[in-house]
């Protein structure tokens, strides 16, 4: 096996944070902690080459990175790449999983990384990318590297990789349904009594907390107030200029309507693959009701409707995707002197 | 933010405070079912009670 | 109130020239148990087959799985409500016979709707007697009795389903009577001393278990508890012990996926429950029946209602939660859960995985923090059985034969017996 690594500018020897604008950098064999690494790799696997990248570089130019790293990936015909481990450095960790990411897709080979789960990188990359549980000390180092050249091996080598809590990674969010020892009803009567106790217990499908968000107050009155649609049902103009994927969308648009007093079916789609999109490609107005708002701001019910959607595909989004977007949305908006949104979901 | 969704119970799961129940999945803001004009003015009730909603200070499922 | 369940256990079901059983063979008179069956005039004929373990065979739509039963003289009516007067059920002593099952096939409407097509359509509810979905099955090592029973055409079809709910039940008990002169194999008691019970430190804990979901659909002459349609239920204090002995049945068709009549009387959690009182570990206090509504209001009451009596009438410090087939009923029961968290009752419940793209922050469909305890049967949406061509289809029509026989692949949805949703499912989500 052929490793491929990725290390940062602290790890890759060259220095600390005056040297994260260092650009990638391939050296030959192993560096840092990649000579361990080495050691602890399958016998006649070893690391023919490292990319030693600084972290504010990789982040700023994450194209070149990308493109860099790709290239000797090929070149050196690797069957693994590993990057990291990144541990708490978030823009380490965020550059790991991006390289990572786009060294997957398009060199199509195995990739493995390492963070601690609150390193940013874990929210945006962990579906993709196979993230080991690093923790936050360097001093799990060895635990780590072993730990990374096992599911490199497997992942290299096409084998089953087991349930996270066995191989040590961060759960990816996946659920497979498999088949156990107990029934519904004694896996029940067991979390009941330990939630009973006061013990500790796993719900077999995690509960996600939502926060109270406070209600906001109009600053002005309606019928002075610029108003902006917003919608997560995917309306885009015809040729989905920002590529809006189906679902899982980590991107979002702004499109304009100009002094439109409608939107009108031949100059937009719908990118959402969640439902039947029949209606509202015969009429956008069904989703983003941009004849009815341009009424209220020529009768006065309304100060004005914002001069552009902003649009999103709010299918099967994990949430982290959602509450990144709203918050660029939100920002786009404000910037924009909006007073108030009118959000639209299918 | 006023939403206007017929997914009302997610809106409340994920903490959305000014929620109006859209129509259907496939037409929030509309309904094939009823003639142009009709549909029209169902728009505009729903927009307007977007509207409404907006302007109280209390957080609402109309 | 005690239970004595007098266990007959059946290694092998022949038809032959008598109804009898002879140590663990049962010999059933075919045309004995097609008279007992035809006496509702609804009904113009009835199939009546045999499918063993192993065999080539596949059957379906499954209307009902019933496992053979009949109260001894003097304890009360079989399946009250439904053969019988209403009277109360739940003790003394009923015969069972364990490894057998009677299993009602629905023909649909002669010339009219597919089975259950009807009442949602789809394939679903098939029993697979041989191949790896059997293996996996509560219903593949069973001896059963397939029973299609078909009706005069003119007969309207809430009219056929009620003579189909009839028909599972007599026939259930005409062949669990062979075993009331026999001696059984086993006992089984089940006792409990309900809310006045004492035990002080032990933790107090209660059921409540959806009976029926009204989004589906409900007829008027549809028999659940007690006979009774449920139309406008609310929360209902049931005894563990009734819900056992035949006071309730499964409602009709698509709704009742996952759920078969069979795990009432053999109630996983109520199974449980009691394991946890037996050995002393807790109290099981009682069990409350309720209902899946189709409109919010009633959702919020009956959810408020469930919680109040568990707490305030059952005493309960802990409840396990169930819910009938399907998205909607998740409302209610987390609704129902979220009440009893309030009242200081912890709770936990049983979900099926709402998650097409198995991604776990999509697997809840509602979620609130407090409700954090949950056993997932997931459905296996993700699984599926490669199916045997089979010899012997058992259908209720040439349409739905044709399709079964067509059948390459299924998920455990659509298959009796794997994804139960009354707690039987070996199934779990893994997080990877």
């Amino acid at each position: 096996m052929k490793v491929v690594h990725y290390l940062n500018q602290f790890f890759g020897g060259v220095g600390g944070e005056e040297f994260a604008d260092t650009p990638p950098n391939f050296l030959e064999g192993p560096v840092g902690p990649g000579n361990l690494l080495n050691q602890i790799l399958p016998e006649g696997s070893q690391i023919v080459g490292t990319i030693v990248c600084g972290d504010n570089y990789a982040v700023e130019n994450q194209q070149d990175i990308v493109s860099f790293v790709n290239a000797k990936v090929k070149e050196a015909r690797a069957d693994l790449f590993v990057a990291g481990p990144c541990f708490n450095a978030g823009r380490y960790g965020m550059s790991a999983g991006a390289v990572c990411e786009a060294v997957k897709s398009e060199s199509d080979i195995p990739v493995v990384t390492a963070m601690s789960e609150e390193n940013p990188g874990v929210d945006v990359y962990r579906g993709e990318v196979l993230i080991v549980d690093s923790g936050s000390s360097p001093a799990n180092m060895r635990d780590v590297l072993v730990r990374i050249a096992n599911l490199g091996a497997k992942l290299a080598n096409d084998e089953t990789v087991g349930p996270p809590s066995a191989e040590g990674y961060i759960p990816q969010g996946f659920l497979r349904t498999e088949f156990v020892e107990k029934t519904a009803a004694q896996r029940l009567a067991e979390m009941l009594m330990a939630k009973l106790k006061g013990e500790s217990f796993e719900p077999e499908i995690p509960v996600t907390t939502f926060e109270p968000i406070p209600v906001p107050l109009m600053t002005t009155e309606i019928a002075k107030a610029k108003i902006a649609l917003v919608t997560d049902g995917g309306l885009v103009p015809r040729s989905n200029p920002d590529n809006l994927p189906r679902a899982f969308s980590r991107v979002w648009g702004a499109y304009s309507i100009d002094e439109r007093p409608k939107l009108l079916e031949e100059d937009f789609e719908v990118a959402h693959g969640g439902y039947d999109n029949a209606h509202v490609q015969q009429d956008p107005n069904r989703l983003v009701p941009v004849d009815v708002m341009r009424e209220m701001e020529r009768s006065g019910a309304i100060g004005s409707l914002h001069e552009e959607f902003l649009s999103t595909t709010g299918n099967s989004n994990p949430l982290e995707n959602s509450r990144r977007i709203g918050r660029e949305m939100a920002q786009r908006l404000k910037e924009a002197g909006v007073d108030a949104v009118i959000l639209t979901s299918t | 933010m006023a939403q206007v969704t017929p997914m009302t119970l997610v809106a409340e799961t994920v903490g959305s405070n000014r929620i109006i129940r859209g129509r259907s999945i496939v037409h929030p803001l509309g309904d094939v079912d009823l003639a142009p004009e009709e549909e029209h003015e169902l728009r505009r009730m729903l927009v307007q009670r977007a509207l409404d909603a907006l302007a109280s200070e209390d957080r609402t499922t109309a | 109130m005690r239970l004595t369940l007098a266990v007959h256990s059946i290694s092998q079901m022949d038809f032959g020239s008598k109804t009898q059983l002879e140590g663990t063979r049962l010999q059933i008179d075919v045309e004995e148990l097609r008279r007992c069956i035809l006496q509702d005039r609804r009904l113009q004929s009835v199939d009546l087959e045999i499918a063993r373990p192993g065999e080539s065979c596949r059957a379906g739509y499954v209307f009902d799985i019933i496992e053979p039963r009949a109260k001894e003289p003097g304890s009360g009516a079989d399946f009250p409500g439904i053969l019988g007067p209403v009277t109360p059920v739940g003790q003394g002593v009923t015969h069972v016979l364990r490894g057998a099952a009677v299993t009602v096939v629905d023909g649909g409407q002669p010339g009219g709707e597919l089975g259950y097509e009807s009442r949602r359509g789809g394939v679903s509810k098939i029993l697979e007697m041989s191949g790896e979905a059997a293996k996996r099955s509560s219903y593949g090592d069973l001896q059963h009795l397939v029973m299609v029973p078909r009706a005069h055409p003119d007969i309207k079809r809430h009219a056929v389903l009620n003579a189909l709910r009839v028909a599972s039940c007599r026939a259930a008990v005409f062949l669990a009577q062979t075993a009331l002169s026999q001696l059984p194999d086993s006992t089984l008691d089940f006792e409990l001393e309900g809310p006045k019970s004492g035990n002080g430190n032990l933790p107090r804990v209660a059921y409540i278990g959806q009976i029926h979901g009204h989004q589906h659909g409900t007829e008027s002459d549809e028999h659940i508890l007690y006979g009774a349609n449920t139309r406008g239920m609310m929360p209902t204090p049931l005894h563990p012990n009734e819900w056992m002995d035949g006071a309730v049945v499964i409602s009709y068709s698509w709704g009742a996926r996952g759920l078969e009549t069979y795990f009432y009387q053999n109630h996983p959690i109520i199974g449980e429950l009691y394991r946890l009182h037996q050995s002393g570990q807790a109290n099981f206090v009682g069990a409350i029946a309720t209902i899946s509504s189709d409109q919010e209001s009633e959702m919020k009451r009956n959810s408020m209602m469930g919680a109040q009596i568990a707490k305030w009438n059952l005493g309960a410090d802990g409840v396990v939660l169930t819910k009938y087939a399907g998205g909607a009923p998740h409302t209610d029961m987390f609704e129902t859960a979220r009440q009893c968290e309030a009242l200081g009752v912890k709770t936990v419940v049983l979900t099926s995985d709402t998650a097409s793209d198995s991604r776990a922050e999509s697997a809840l469909l509602i979620n609130t923090k407090e409700v954090n305890a949950i056993v997932s049967h997931s459905e296996g949406s993700d699984v599926r059985f490669q199916l045997p061509t089979v010899e012997r289809i058992i259908a209720g029509n040439s349409e739905v034969a044709d399709i079964m026989s067509g059948l390459s692949e299924l998920t455990p949805a659509a298959l009796c017996g794997i994804a139960n949703n009354q707690g039987a499912s070996r199934l779990q989500p893994i997080i990877y």
